[in-house]
């Protein structure tokens, strides 16, 4: 155990006493906010599998919220038609972490060789398709009214359903910050300085892009599935524009290239969701919260590129090399 | 004799690479100006940077007397200064006419004068009038790029390697075209091809490195065997 | 035959106003390889403000003239306020330009009111002419009719003025351009103000077109004009018309054969075209 700790970095050790103390939290809070923080939860992890595109790789995708529609109508399909046992959800699963790689690799292969537009339109129109065909295919997904479900009795708890996700997005986060951290992560930060360059060093990028992209809908489909799971409800709104929209606010707020400026990006949508919609009664304006989402984004990509945590350690690592700078000259 | 073109201590990066160094050089008035220098040695780069096409970091570039460090590559370019790339930049869908026109700024008595005389330099651009540049060979699309470049009333005209990719009878063709046109105008030559460049430079900078390291008048460079080798890899 | 003749029409109908969505967005792409996810935007706007001046003065023809004094203006500002301050960077470039798009949405339920409205064509377009056994709809016809004008004349222009050449020297190369002494940024800024007027004019065209207009419509119609794009040739104005006539008579015959699919059905032409000529049909050369 000591062994372990000493193989430990200094944040690993922090996050991680972070994940401990918020697996205790649900004793003392109420069942609104712990159904809340679980939606943080199910929200970082799909701000995650976004960072890793844009963040470090630098693909633009305009329909992400796809693949997470697809984990959750997968989830909500399996449990409305057969029976909610462990065992449909492990397959209802399992079909979603496949149609997910499977429509990603489908895009990615199209339209990753091609400027980085063209991802971007393309998965726009994708995700456009799907939300035409969950409204067109009401015997299915019963269209825009969308339909509840029944969890697997022993998923039921709204505790069993915050320590899940809390677990998945500790795991999760753990492994996109190793894949980031090796050899295949840094090949994706030079694709996204210097595609060009990447590719005459001799590495296939699109071979590189492609897999970016897979693992990112896989990711994405399981906050999804978490997603229905703790809502046990499911409409067209997942494949909504909205939704893409909050994961690219919720990344690039929290800060790009960074995976824990996504989850801090979460928490904040989350609870400005909750706060506007509270204000809804203040004033009418607060129903049409997504256009003060807008203006945030734009200020937020014209002034703040690299979010939150990003311009902390750029201020951070600014004064530490000045200070080398000054060591140099002094020297 | 006044120089028309001064660079002096110019530095630039692409990216984050630092390409020029220190290059400081001047252009007399009615001359050639010969720039040589190994491939990736930054001569391309300078051609870019006086065009306002890459940024200046450091240093200065005057035109006729004026500053012209940082100004965006549209005012350069009104300025006087013509500019033929390495690829010739031609707009290939268009047809020659066309690639004429969209040069021509105005179409009063001296640009047509001068654009009469440019034709009549390349007959060629006249029969291929309607033609879609696209479709000319290697030392037409040429030609019609140093047109281009002159029909406004330019006094310098930067050319970045005329003779790439030509067959050696063609450049012998646009070598005496450029010796022709230095009776008009002031040119600024990149040239890899030795023999062009010393039969139509007047005096020659060396490039190395992002650094003009050397330079004299062109007669002087034949003789110098030693100095061709180190920097030019002629021997 | 009475059927084929209707749908033909329609397709073309609905053709031509992608057409005027994509031609904007096919030539600020080539020209600044900035892709205006926004677009859809200024389409919705000429509707809503076009079909509020309808609705007061009665005069189509002054609700068209407004839909293009908007486009214009919302041009203007979204060059000016978008896209200006990311130059350079494609990534925030196209970041904010979805981000924009929304703003425009949003703005629209926020001025105009969320529920959809329901457009009337006006009477001198309304009802249709028989020829023979064939019935020919007034206002597909006027739709048709203005898109083969706006074709032919940005054609002219493009073809015949010295303006014009600089714009398509510009798609093909545009540094080039610049270093023949003009100032790139006030072309594409004048051409960013006619692409949005464009896009505005479809919006209004739109309107009694479908017979009723909502903010959504704008992303959903825009959805189409990128497909048209891709499939035309990102920078190729014959292109855009082509492949928007293409789009519009696959999915006016899908609608009324297998409704469920018409949009995969464009989807699926774009994904052949991508994976046999990802360049596009038409094909713009450097």
């Amino acid at each position: 155990m000591v062994l372990i700790l000493r193989n430990m970095t200094k944040s690993n050790l922090i996050y991680l006493g972070i994940a401990a103390l918020l697996l205790f939290l649900p004793m003392i809070i109420t069942g609104s906010t712990k159904f809340m923080i679980t939606q943080i939860f199910v929200f970082a992890i799909f701000a995650m599998s976004y960072d890793l595109l844009l963040g470090y790789t630098g693909i633009i995708s305009f329909g992400h919220a796809m693949f997470f529609g697809i984990g959750a109508y997968s989830t909500a399909i399996f449990m409305d038609h057969f029976d909610s046992s462990l065992i449909a959800l492990f397959i209802a699963i399992l079909v979603a972490v496949l149609f997910a790689a499977l429509v990603s690799f489908i895009v990615g292969m199209l339209t990753l060789r091609l400027k980085t537009h063209f991802y971007a339109m393309l998965t726009l129109a994708f995700a456009g398709l799907f939300l035409v065909a969950a409204e067109k295919m009401r015997w299915l997904t019963r269209g825009n009214d969308g339909f509840t479900i029944k969890a697997p009795e022993i998923l039921r708890d709204s505790t069993t359903i915050y320590i899940i996700s809390l677990i998945s997005l500790v795991l999760i986060f753990f492994g996109l910050r190793r894949l980031t951290n090796s050899p295949f992560g840094r090949v994706l930060v030079a694709i996204r300085e210097n595609e060009h360059r990447t590719e005459s060093l001799g590495y296939n990028v699109l071979h590189y892009k492609v897999l970016v992209t897979v693992i990112s809908g896989v990711v994405a489909s399981l906050a999804g599935v978490l997603y229905i799971l703790s809502l046990r409800f499911v409409n067209t709104g997942v494949f909504g524009t909205d939704l893409t929209i909050d994961v690219l606010l919720m990344t690039i707020i929290g800060g790009v290239g960074t995976l824990v400026g996504p989850i801090i990006g979460a928490a904040l949508i989350e609870l400005a969701h909750d706060w506007i919609s509270g204000l809804a009664n203040v004033h009418w304006i607060f129903e049409r919260w997504l256009i003060l989402y807008g203006i945030v984004y734009i200020l937020m990509v014209i002034f703040f590129p690299l979010g939150i945590v990003g311009t902390i350690r750029e201020k951070f690592s600014g004064r530490k090399k000045s200070k080398n700078n000054a060591k140099q000259k002094a020297s | 004799m006044s120089s028309l073109l001064k660079l002096s201590q110019v530095e630039a990066h692409i990216g984050q690479f630092h390409i020029l160094h220190d290059i400081s050089f001047e252009v007399p008035k009615g001359e050639v100006t010969v720039l040589l220098g190994r491939n990736g040695a930054g001569k391309t780069t300078t051609l870019r940077t006086i065009m306002g096409l890459n940024p200046v970091y450091r240093g200065s570039i005057t035109y006729n007397g004026e500053q012209i460090t940082n100004l965006k590559p549209h005012l350069i370019a009104n300025k006087g200064i013509g500019y033929v790339p390495e690829d010739q930049g031609v707009f290939e869908d268009l047809t020659v006419g066309e690639n004429l026109r969209v040069a021509m700024k105005r179409e009063d008595e001296s640009t047509t004068e001068r654009l009469e005389w440019i034709l009549e330099l390349f007959p060629d651009l006249k029969k291929f009038w309607k033609k879609p540049s696209g479709q000319l060979s290697g030392g037409q699309k040429q030609m019609l790029a140093i047109a281009r470049a002159y029909v406004n009333e330019n006094d310098l005209l930067l050319i970045d390697e005329p003779s790439k990719g030509l067959a050696p009878i063609v450049v012998e063709k646009v070598m005496e075209t450029i010796l022709q046109m230095k009776e008009k105008t002031t040119i600024v030559l990149v040239e890899q091809n030795f023999m062009m460049a010393s039969k139509i430079g007047d005096q020659f900078y060396i490039i190395d490195d992002g650094q003009t390291v050397h330079n004299g008048l062109m007669g002087e460079l034949r003789e110098d065997k030693a100095l061709m080798k180190k920097y030019l890899g002629v021997s | 035959m009475d059927l084929i003749a209707s749908l033909t029409i329609n397709g073309l109908a609905t053709g031509m106003l992608i057409f005027l969505l994509a031609a904007g967005l096919t030539l600020i792409f080539g020209l600044m390889s900035v892709l205006n996810f926004a677009h859809g935007g200024l389409f919705i706007w000429g509707a809503y403000t076009g079909v509020w001046i309808y609705s007061m003065s009665e005069s189509f023809f002054l609700a068209i003239i407004t839909a293009i004094i908007t486009g214009l203006v919302l041009g203007l500002i979204t060059e000016r306020l978008i896209i200006r301050p990311v130059y350079g960077n494609h990534i925030q470039q196209i970041l904010i330009t979805l981000g924009f798009m929304i703003v425009l949405q949003e703005l629209i339920k926020v001025v105009f009111g969320p529920d959809i409205k329901a457009v009337n064509a006006p009477a001198w377009l309304a009802g249709n002419f028989q020829v023979g056994e064939i019935t020919l709809i007034k206002y597909r016809l006027f739709i048709i009719a203005v898109g083969l004008l706006v074709f032919f004349t940005i054609y002219l222009i493009l073809k015949k003025t010295r303006i014009g050449l600089i714009v398509r020297a510009g798609v093909m190369n545009r540094e080039m351009v610049q270093t023949l002494g003009i100032n790139i940024r006030f072309v594409f800024m004048a051409v960013f103000m006619v692409g949005a007027a464009l896009a505005a004019l479809s919006g209004i065209l739109h309107a009694p077109y479908s017979g009723s207009i909502y903010a959504e419509m704008g992303l959903e119609f825009s959805i189409l004009a990128f497909i048209v794009v891709v499939i035309g040739g990102m920078g190729s104005f014959t292109g855009s018309l082509f492949a928007a006539l293409l789009v519009g008579l696959a999915q006016a015959y899908m609608a009324y054969y297998f409704p469920a699919l018409s949009l995969a059905v464009n989807m699926l032409i774009m994904v052949v075209v991508l994976v046999f000529r990802p360049q596009g049909l038409f094909k713009v050369k450097g």
